[in-house]
């Protein structure tokens, strides 16, 4: 703070340049250094601004705490964390659709968390535009944390060891609801998972597909890339895959958001990094394993009205024309997707 | 690089507020203002929960919630030269059943001519600076939206009758909705006289806000037709607009 008012009174007196040499300083003393988002190589831009909130050592461990933290939900029990574990890609193990507080039901399936720093919108709708405000979803919905944040900031106002990394990671040392949701931020953009096989390849760093796997990534780019696109797996538009409606749920996807029935069972494209550990598939999680899902493309469609176009054929025919071998070659492609790298990294690990 | 430019702008930031207050005139330092809410129907403040009020559509209706968000308060001078209410200080919920007033502190001294406010948040802006700290707020009014982490601008409920409906409940829950819908708006009025803000002054501005505009603005809506108008792409933006004309600033006092 200090350091603050001395260099807004130097500003008003000297010019620019002789404000140069003391601009390092104050990093220095906070003993709080910045933390470098890297962009890999075959990746495109970052959509999120880090000039609003600058990733910091404190600022990320603050946000790891807090995502690991079950007082963040009325049980004191689920965490983001919880639902989102790291051994497979930050998704629900196990559960079709994601459990919350008194193992209240969700209707949606958890998606891996990784490369958010790179998506326009959040969920499978897209209801969410911006990554800070995501939290306020889970930890306000009765299915999930069921907490309010007047409630989680009582909490932590309570918790000295909070208070004090508070403190370290923000200016202004405030427990409030901007800086909670800055830190888990500062925490989630970090996760990039861009170290699997598929990138080393593409990056050129000496890894080689298999046969299976060189045919598969043929038939990707032919069959999936259209919708999967690029480095990212997604070009994040909204499209319904032709699922068949499941009577249980009736998940109207995007019209949710939009009240348009065009959009009518329409769902984000998810990415499909580590997709060989995020199942259950799907928004709904009814598939269990890739096989199902290949299936699916080559012969479970329906349309519901708003299938996209691309699966519709001359003949009638719903789906993408493969052979049971090319389904087992497109697995053996997406398996190489998987990023153990990121599934290991100690930065995000709980314990 | 990154780094010295962010830490370069900030100090920007905090150097152009230490030298904008050595700027204003020592003279007259800022003062407050303090902006009452008056919701009113027909000229008359409304009756909850008990009386019935009609609409231009001859729907007789009775108001047990009414609530909205008033944000990014600006006061505007003769000049046109515009003074912003610092924005992470500026979002208000106006509850008929509780507090409809606004104190605003620490507001440059001078002469003010008109008022400009956002009627919800303007989510089209996010990140904006503070806007996540009014969620406690918004949380303890029921008017943050918890499905889409968003804000219900407007909050209006009750019940209705018609010569064919008999109290039937109607509810309103207008907000922006991720980048489908943008039900935000402003409004830019003229005040009644001259307001003037300074230290040995405490003004405060009367707003009325016609709530049958809400029916009878610029759009109609009936309840008849549609009496739960909440995701709606047709209702909610007509409605977003009514509102835009439900507000007049009526009185100065000091
Ligand atoms: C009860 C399980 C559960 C908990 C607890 C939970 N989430 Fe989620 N999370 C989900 C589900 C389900 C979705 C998808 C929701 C949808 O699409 O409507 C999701 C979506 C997300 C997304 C969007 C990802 C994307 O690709 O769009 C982010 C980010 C996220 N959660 C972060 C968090 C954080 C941070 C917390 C803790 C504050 C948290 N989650 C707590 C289940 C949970
Ligand atoms: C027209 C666009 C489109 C095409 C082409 C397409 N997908 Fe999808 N894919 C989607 C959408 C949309 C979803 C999400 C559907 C839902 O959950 O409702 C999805 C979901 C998936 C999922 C589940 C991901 C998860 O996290 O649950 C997998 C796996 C998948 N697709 C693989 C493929 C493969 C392999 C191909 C090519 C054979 C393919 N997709 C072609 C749009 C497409």
């Amino acid at each position: 703070m200090l350091i603050a008012f001395f260099l807004a009174g130097a500003s008003c007196a000297s010019s620019e340049e002789n404000l140069s040499p003391v601009l390092e300083e104050p990093s220095s003393i906070d003993n709080n250094p910045k933390l470098v988002l890297t962009v890999p190589e075959n990746f495109p831009e970052l959509t999120y601004d880090t000039s609003l909130n600058a990733p910091t050592m404190k600022g990320f461990e603050l946000g790891k705490m807090l995502f690991y933290d079950g007082r963040l939900s009325s049980d004191g029990v689920v965490s983001c964390g919880f639902c989102h574990m790291q051994d497979f890609a930050f998704t629900h193990h196990s559960h079709i659709v994601s459990h919350g507080v008194n193992g209240a039901i969700g209707t949606r399936n958890a998606p891996p968390l990784h490369n958010l720093a790179f998506l326009n919108s959040f969920n499978w709708d897209g209801v969410v535009t911006h990554l800070d405000l995501q939290p306020v979803i889970p930890i306000t919905a009765e299915v999930e944390m069921n907490e309010t944040f007047g409630g989680i900031i009582q909490k932590l106002k309570k918790d000295p060891e909070y208070v004090d990394m508070f403190d370290a990671a923000f200016e202004n040392n405030k427990i409030d609801a901007e800086n909670i949701l800055k830190a888990l931020s500062q925490f989630m953009i970090m996760i990039t998972s861009s170290n699997s096989k598929f990138d080393k390849i593409e990056r050129e760093e000496g890894a080689v597909f298999t046969d299976q796997e060189a045919a598969g990534f043929t038939l990707f780019n032919t069959h999936c890339a259209s919708c999967h696109k690029g480095t990212l797996f997604t070009d994040q538009s909204f499209r319904n895959n032709g699922l068949p409606i499941d009577e249980k749920y009736n998940d109207i996807g995007r019209s949710r958001i939009s009240g348009l029935p065009q959009d009518r069972y329409k769902f984000r494209v998810p990415n499909l990094r580590n997709i060989e550990l995020t199942f259950p598939y799907m928004h709904d999680g009814r598939f269990g394993t890739l096989e199902a899902v290949l299936e699916h493309y080559t012969s479970g469609m329906v349309d519901s009205g708003t299938i996209d176009p691309l699966f519709k054929n001359d003949d009638g025919h719903l789906g993408l024309p493969l052979t049971p071998d090319e389904q087992q070659q497109i697995i053996a492609f997406l398996k190489t997707l998987t990023d153990d790298q990121l599934l290991n990294d100690s930065r995000f690990a709980e314990f | 690089m990154k780094k010295t430019i962010y830490l370069f702008l900030s100090l920007v930031v905090l150097g152009l507020y230490a030298c904008d207050d050595e700027d204003t005139d020592t003279t007259t330092k800022p003062g407050t203002l303090d902006i009452e809410f008056n919701n009113t129907i027909n000229g008359e403040g409304i009756t909850m929960d008990t009386k019935t009020y009609t609409n231009a559509g001859k729907e007789g209706f009775i108001v047990s919630e009414l609530k909205y968000i008033v944000s990014n308060i600006v006061l505007i001078k003769k000049d046109g030269g515009e003074v912003a209410y610092p924005v992470a200080d500026s979002y208000f919920v106006i509850d008929e059943n509780d507090s409809k007033r606004i104190l605003l502190k620490d507001i440059q001294a001078g002469e003010y001519t008109k008022v400009k406010f956002g009627i919800g948040v303007d989510q089209s802006k996010y990140p904006l600076n503070g806007v996540a700290n009014f969620i406690p707020t918004a949380e303890e009014k029921g008017m943050l939206w918890s499905w889409s982490a968003g804000y219900k601008f407007l909050k209006f409920e009750g019940t209705f009758s018609t010569e064919t409906i008999e109290d039937e409940k109607f509810v309103m829950h207008i907000g922006t909705h991720g980048t489908t819908q943008d039900n935000y708006k402003e409004v830019t009025l003229d005040l009644p006289s001259v307001l003037t803000i300074g230290e040995d002054v405490s003004p405060s501005l009367e707003v009325e806000a016609d709530i049958l505009k809400v029916f009878d603005g610029t759009n109609t809506i009936e309840l008849s037709t549609k009496s739960d108008i909440q995701v709606d792409p047709v209702n909610a933006p007509k409605i977003a607009e009514n509102l835009t004309a439900m507000f007049e600033a009526v009185n100065i006092s000091n």
